[in-house]
């Protein structure tokens, strides 16, 4: 009996846990089938009598979610995709080239912007867009994006190449390469698994990210997902059933990449912070 | 061998690109702030007026700029205080399960990774006074409905609940890899000596993850200090400036009321504070937790 006892309880308080996580979703699935606010509000926890799917033809067409999805998509890979290739560079050269000490002044220089808030630079960075004329053009996220992934993304592809056995080099110098050769050839592709974990992490700061997406962008049909969703909900404020609708569409392709990738986005995310 | 790699060319053609990015936007951007932040500048005309301390002085007089110190304080007390336990033991009772371990870690990540404003919006229809599921809640034990978001009683906790409904789960899974990385014999042996499962938690595995924690504590002071996008989602900073915090509060000035220099001014404090805050806590805390090796 006790034994049985230990053995349950923490699962109970596991269990409680899990069900605050996932019930606010549940909530938000159901709502998004029923008819409107009344039906809501009569039967809030259970599952609707009649499933009513034209919250979500409205959210698709009327919030214009397509088009937010297909820009935040882009712009977040496209940004990533640059961090990962001009990180990768920088790494190369300071971690395999013979360049000593401007080497490790270089990074130890990167290294500072990890410390540095970033949302305090909002401002500066809003008048620099500004003064490159591309406020208001997916360029005004696309370059503060690849910028500020930029530390994070040198630290972990430099850590990573410094650990590859420097006999690398050796074997392609003999064969003839020079360091670009090197570089594209022999690092790149050994370099590959860390690159998956950081354009993950990368990925998600940028289809997630809110400030700047907010205030560098006007016009409404270069609007990414969350600033999209913020938007329709302040239009559609009294319609839940249509907003939990919308709230489903932004939602459902994170938790798809999630079901795929969650082994790799957990180990990127605690890589490096394990061991404090 | 090391001419190969030692191209002058190559070496700068390779390190410029990421260099001048960093620069622009970080180094830059940086001075650029102090700069301003002694100005009276509306942002946008060619006039830019050098004003000293005034910004400063100003900004220390303003009532509403210490509310927004003070609910950023308050991210980091329930951080601190509430979140950071919770995580300490969610991630022992996930280290010790044998069943269902896979399920309970994926599970508990989720909300971490979706975006700010997504879960702000949610959640604040969680909270909608009439047929938000609290309150629907709450009514079956016959509690009255609460302006959770409007009544400036609540309105800070419930982005406090939220923030940390979001963030909980990320941090136990960092410290949930610290602990499984600890080698199962200490475990053991100390299992074998007799010691009860709480005793092995409390005078093992707590001692050992101890760096992790403060990592942890760390981070959450820092994501404490530049929250914004779930005040600005969930509340605006309202009602009547409760919730405001600091970055809310510069962006407010700054893009809104295009008083630049005052902007810059609130966003050289936010840096201080950080500094004090991280300084403060490396020198009274962490500094007494030496590394450790096992």
């Amino acid at each position: 009996m006790t034994r049985t006892w230990k053995k349950g309880l923490p699962h109970l308080f596991l269990l409680l846990y899990l069900v605050v996580i996932l019930f606010p979703f549940l909530f938000v699935l159901f709502s998004s089938v029923k008819t409107d606010n009344n039906a809501i509000a009569l039967n809030p926890f259970g599952i609707p009598h009649k499933l009513v799917f034209h919250n979500y033809v409205e959210a698709w067409v009327n919030a214009k979610i397509s088009t937010y999805f297909f820009n935040s998509l882009y712009i977040s890979v496209l940004s990533s995709v640059v961090s990962i290739l001009l990180g990768s560079m920088f790494a190369f050269a300071v971690t395999r080239m013979r360049y000593g000490r401007v080497a490790a002044a270089l990074f130890g220089l990167v290294l500072v912007g990890m410390l540095i808030p970033n949302n305090a630079l909002m401002l500066p960075i809003y008048t620099l867009v500004r003064k490159l004329h591309i406020l208001d053009t997916h360029w005004a996220l696309i370059i503060p994006y690849v910028a500020n992934a930029i530390p994070f993304t040198i630290i972990i592809l430099a850590a990573f190449m410094r650990s590859l056995p420097s006999e690398i080099e050796e074997a392609a110098v003999m064969d003839g390469l020079r360091s670009g050769g090197i570089f594209a050839r022999m690092i790149i592709p050994l370099t590959v698994p860390a690159m998956v974990t950081v354009f993950i992490v990368n990925f998600l700061g940028n289809w997630n990210e809110f400030l700047l997406a907010n205030y560098f962008l006007s016009n409404d049909d270069l609007r990414t997902l969350p600033v999209g969703m913020v938007q329709f909900r302040d239009q559609y404020q009294m319609n839940y059933a249509q907003m939990s609708a919308g709230i489903v569409f932004s939602v459902v392709p994170v938790i798809v990449i999630y079901a795929i990738l969650q082994e790799k986005i957990i180990e990127g995310v605690t890589a490096g912070s394990v061991k404090g | 061998m090391n001419k190969a790699l030692r191209s002058p060319t190559i070496f700068l053609l390779f390190i410029l690109p990421a260099l001048i990015l960093f620069v622009m936007f970080f180094i830059y951007p940086i001075f650029s702030s102090i700069y301003y932040s002694f100005t009276s500048w509306n942002g946008v005309s060619a006039h830019v007026k050098w004003t000293g301390l005034e910004n400063y002085t100003k900004a220390l007089e303003q009532k509403r700029f210490w509310v927004s110190v003070q609910n950023n304080g308050w991210f980091i007390v329930f951080s601190v205080f509430i979140q950071v336990p919770l995580i300490i033991l969610f991630s022992l009772l996930i280290a010790h399960v044998k069943k269902l371990k896979g399920l309970y870690k994926t599970t508990v990540f989720l909300p971490s990774i979706m975006s700010t404003a997504v879960i702000g919006i949610l959640w604040g229809f969680i909270y909608e006074p009439d047929i938000g599921l609290l309150n629907q809640i709450l009514g079956t034990f016959g509690i009255k409905p609460i302006y959770w978001l409007s009544d400036e009683r609540y309105a800070m906790l419930s982005i406090l609940i939220t923030n940390a409904w979001q963030w909980t789960g990320f941090y136990i899974v960092m410290v949930l890899a610290a602990i499984l990385s600890i080698p199962g014999e200490l475990d053991e042996a100390a299992a074998i000596d007799g010691a009860s499962a709480f005793q092995r938690a409390v005078r093992i595995t707590l001692p050992l993850i101890r760096p992790i924690i403060s990592v942890v504590i760390m981070l959450s002071i820092a994501g404490a200090m530049k929250a914004a996008d779930i005040v600005l989602v969930m509340t605006k900073g309202g009602p009547a400036g409760s919730t405001e915090v600091m970055a809310t509060y510069m962006i407010k000035y700054a893009i809104t009321n295009f008083k630049y220099g005052y902007g810059n001014t609130i966003a050289v404090l936010i840096f201080i504070f950080t500094v004090i805050v991280t300084v403060l806590y490396q020198l009274l805390i962490a500094r007494r937790n030496e590394r450790i090796e096992y």
